[in-house]
């Protein structure tokens, strides 16, 4: 009977921290979708419009809801236009990371043995690595290795890249630097999970009437495997929202031409030495915001199909 | 149990290895050899054949394999892990500087989150029993899930516009501002490093602290516990004996996974307090395209990782006798931490 009322209790929260998250989340999904509603490119409120008459202006100004910032940038504007900066690394990041993620976690679980021990010392190795330290390594080795000099002129193009401007270049940095560090961890998962599934009757039996190693991945353990991984994948989102906040802040992520709620805390630090603290509050709660809806969402999901969630 | 410490401190050997592979392949992947490094634009006055009699000497010439060996020698019996490209000084040397402040900054936020993030899920536990107690319970476990998604600098940027705005900086530093290297007093130190290590532990404080109510609460509905009590033995007896040990225990696993998040999260609260640490010199490093210093720090940063977590699984097992039979697994899983940036 305790039994029983506890686990209803559980399941009543789980579900008031889903529908708190779905809530939270739709709220910036909301604000993404606006970004050009509110503030087009080519009006005052545009994240990039540049405004010496009204610098650094408090929250309800005229014109201006959450005020300006040290170069008369609407506040409000460039939060928005963040927000799709943030989904989008966040959404694309976590979706490379899980997808090599857990092929590398699956091949390495299902080979098992030699191929196993080499293939996970080699994801426990880099993962003693600090995450931002790595992400810093990689960066400056893209760096080092010119990669940008050598990619090809129709690619340059259809990235809008110019002698003048970088173009998508680095939010397409950005997502590589940031999945190229999360993978360790959906590698991970995804071979926990395999592992389970591997001794299950079907995989058995599969194996008995002779179905080989690639049609056994495709067929059998990644789909099995597949709802878990994708709800802790559901979590890596948030690092990597978290990550390219991190990575902006310090000048290596999105730079001064893509709004972005790191690059915006950037240059919220130098408003702050004038005491306009305003600047920093806005950018940081979306982060928060955005980072515990999605932590929310994932750790309910994880309470129904009896794992552990990251904030229990 | 010596065994299983053996075994351990042996499963440390193969990530040391992978560490120093990465290191040396990100090494040899770096456009220009050392030759070309060290002489510069000099290169071009240098015969062809003087060149290869350098690369010679240096050893560049040998297979890859050879190289690695050579290499490792150096790094592990020599201490000799090349020089930075901006001063020219000896990368150990850089790194034995900055090492004591980020130890100082990220240690005693280490002991601040686990005291302090103990203390707070403790705390929840005990106010879930009582009716009234349940507003503040829920209240404390908001901060919680806020602090745990609140990134950690901007935590940094909202304490130190308070602190200037309170004007309580009279008493407190505000920005680090000795030198790396510069031979402070550990105190003084330490009182530099109150507002930084204060931000850094505060996303930690609060994972323990979730993480503490979970594992205390999973504890208190376990058979054993009606079994204690119904055999008549003290409320206080079976929850400080077998309840806390058995709920805490995890925790101290929970420590040696922690510092790679601490660690990460130094390099932005350096950067933005100033402190003159591995992170901030990282960052430096990386703008200024700093090779050997950058693959020095990774080394440093993996091999403090590799040997802590080695430390907090010896000391689990030897707090904890179930595990000296059960072996690899159950220590891990238990505090298992999915993930989490910084």
């Amino acid at each position: 009977m305790v039994e029983g009322g506890m686990m209803a209790r559980n399941a009543k929260f789980s579900s008031l921290k889903m529908s708190a998250g779905l809530l939270l989340l739709s709220a910036v999904v909301l604000l993404a979708i606006l970004a050009p509603l509110y503030a087009p490119y080519d009006s005052t409120l545009s994240p990039l419009a540049v405004d010496l008459d009204l610098l650094n202006a408090p929250p309800f100004t005229k014109g201006h809801l959450l005020g300006t910032d040290l170069l008369g940038r609407d506040i409000l504007g460039q939060a928005m236009w963040g927000a799709r900066a943030s989904l989008i690394v966040g959404i694309l990041a976590a979706t490379i990371a899980v997808s090599f993620g857990s092929l590398w976690g699956a091949v390495s679980a299902f080979f098992g043995g030699p191929v196993d021990s080499l293939m996970m010392r080699a994801v426990d190795g880099l993962l003693s690595i600090p995450n931002i330290v790595l992400m810093l390594a990689i960066n400056s080795f893209l760096q080092a290795q010119q990669v940008v000099g050598s990619l090809p002129a129709w690619l340059l193009d259809s990235l809008h890249v110019t002698a003048y401007s970088s173009g998508l270049l680095p939010l397409i940095t950005v997502i590589f630097v940031i999945s190229a560090t999360t993978w360790l961890e959906a590698a991970r998962i995804a071979r926990a999970r395999i592992k389970s599934v591997l001794v299950e009757e079907y995989v058995t039996a599969a194996k008995a009437i002779g179905v080989g190693a690639r049609r056994m991945l495709a067929r059998h353990l990644l789909p099995n495997a597949a709802p878990v991984i994708f709800v802790e994948a559901t979590l890596l989102i948030s690092d990597a929202v978290l990550m390219e906040a991190g990575l902006s802040y310090l000048g290596l992520g999105l730079g001064p031409a893509t709004p972005s709620w790191g690059t915006m805390l950037t240059s919220a630090q130098e408003s702050l030495i004038q005491g306009n603290w305003w600047t920093v509050l806005v950018p940081g709660l979306l982060i928060t915001v955005t980072v515990m809806a999605v932590n929310l969402i994932g750790d309910s999901w994880l309470d129904a199909t009896g794992g552990q969630g990251r904030m229990s | 149990m010596l065994e299983i410490l053996t075994r351990r401190c042996l499963q440390a050997v193969p990530l040391l290895l992978v560490l120093s592979i990465v290191t040396f392949l990100a090494i040899q992947s770096l456009p220009g050899d050392p030759v070309d490094v060290m002489l510069g634009s000099a290169k071009r006055d240098i015969a062809a054949d003087e060149l290869e009699e350098m690369r010679h000497e240096l050893g560049i010439d040998r297979p890859l394999v050879e190289q690695y060996f050579r290499w490792l020698s150096n790094c592990v019996l020599k201490g000799d892990w090349g020089r930075s490209y901006k001063d020219g000084r000896a990368v150990t040397k850089i790194v034995e500087e900055r090492l004591p402040a980020t130890f100082m900054l990220v240690g005693s936020a280490l002991l601040l989150a686990f005291s302090l993030g103990v203390a707070w899920g403790l705390a929840m536990v005990w106010l879930k029993q009582y009716p009234a107690g349940h507003l503040f319970e829920a209240l404390l476990f908001s901060l919680a899930i806020t602090l745990y998604s609140a990134p950690g600098f901007w935590v940094g940027f909202l304490a130190l516009a308070f602190v200037a705005k309170t004007n309580i900086h009279g008493g407190l530093p505000l920005l680090s501002v000795h030198a790396p290297g510069d031979n402070t007093t550990f105190l003084s130190g330490l009182f530099y490093a109150l507002i930084p290590s204060t931000v850094l532990s505060l996303r930690r404080m609060a994972k323990v602290a979730l993480f503490v109510r979970t594992s205390v609460l999973d504890e208190l509905n376990r058979d054993y516990v009606v079994t204690a009590l119904s055999k008549g033995l003290g409320q206080m007896t079976v929850l400080i004996k077998h309840v806390l040990r058995n709920g805490l225990s995890p925790v101290i696993t929970l420590i040696g996974l922690s510092l790679p998040y601490l660690l990460g999260g130094s390099v932005l609260v350096e950067s933005v307090f100033g402190w003159p640490g591995m992170g901030s010199l990282v960052v430096d490093a990386t703008f200024g395209r700093n090779y050997p210093v950058i693959l020095g720090l990774v080394t440093m940063y993996g091999s403090i990782v590799i040997f802590s977590n080695l430390l907090a699984d010896s000391l689990q097992i030897a707090l904890d006798p179930r595990l000296r039979q059960a072996g690899d697994e159950t220590a891990r899983s238990r505090a298992a931490e999915s993930g989490g940036a910084f």
